[in-house]
């Protein structure tokens, strides 16, 4: 089956909005997605450093004491994401191995690059107490002053070192 | 005023987690939807060739503001149990920037 077209933007825009939307109504919060690795990681930390995460806040937070991290909403979410990607890709026939990256460099590089960026992304989303979904989409939806500067802080970032980087891309 | 359910009918934990794969799925199929399973078209908006990332994120944010007010006004939704990120400046800008340098960077 050819892989069909993307939905228009603007309907997947609403679909998400409606996820969105529902998420607060239901639970008063809304999506994420980089606390869950941060779960993951405690989840990994506390079985070899018990009493480093009980006595650190911060990661007490996430797993302290009889709190067992992978037990949290965000995480059981993420898996969600998972299997609903998984859904929309198989229906529109999109499902296939691949790494995509632009003309110009190899597939090795852009593995390289991506482990880089992934690593930067992770280190600032903690910073900013969340990544893309928590702070910009959801606490943009709530008009949270604090979501939006980090929002246009992401885009100006990437925006600053877009030419650097074109390579990777076009 | 009876939602956020969750707050109102005091959701044990097992049920919580199941709402939040099922939010989940939701969350998942709606950004492979948009194309925002693909790196470079994620990419791309940083070269203004594909604004994807704009039309779904903006359109997604008015949708559901939109809703939340409506749902209040209905009587629904009390906007006070919302959770509202707080807003700490500097770790907010810095943190910001770098995850823009990693977006650029590794195309997430």
């Amino acid at each position: 089956m050819a892989a069909k077209r993307y939905s228009s933007p603007y309907l997947a825009g609403v679909g998400l909005g409606l996820v969105l939307l529902a998420s607060f109504f239901i639970t008063g919060h809304g999506l994420g997605a980089s606390g869950s690795m941060m779960s993951a990681v405690v989840a990994v930390e506390k079985v070899f450093l018990p009493e480093h995460v009980n006595k650190n806040e911060y990661l007490a937070k996430y797993g302290g004491g009889d709190k067992n991290p992978l037990k949290d909403w965000y995480v059981f979410e993420l898996v969600g994401v998972l299997v609903g990607g998984l859904i929309s890709g198989a229906l529109a026939g999109r499902v296939k191995k691949e790494t995509n990256h632009g003309p110009q460099i190899t597939k090795r590089r852009r593995w390289v690059f991506a482990v880089i960026g992934g690593a930067l992304f992770g280190f600032g989303a903690r910073l900013a107490r969340g990544c893309t979904s928590g702070v910009a989409l959801s606490g943009g939806a709530v008009l949270s002053l604090g979501a939006w500067i980090t929002m246009m802080s992401i885009f100006a970032g990437a925006y600053a070192l877009a030419f650097v980087f074109r390579k990777l891309w076009i | 005023m009876f939602a956020p359910l969750e707050i109102t009918y005091d959701f044990s934990l097992e049920i919580s987690l199941l709402i939040g794969f099922l939010i989940g799925i939701g969350f998942g199929f709606f950004l492979e939807r948009g194309g925002f399973g693909n790196s470079r078209k994620l990419a791309l908006q940083f070269y203004f060739r594909d604004l994807t990332v704009f039309k779904v994120m903006f359109t997604a944010i008015v949708t559901a503001m939109t809703g939340m007010i409506f749902f209040n006004a209905f009587g629904w939704l009390d906007l006070d149990s919302i959770y509202i990120n707080p807003t700490y400046l500097w770790p907010g800008i810095v943190g910001g920037l770098i995850m823009g340098a990693g977006f650029v960077i590794g195309g997430y």
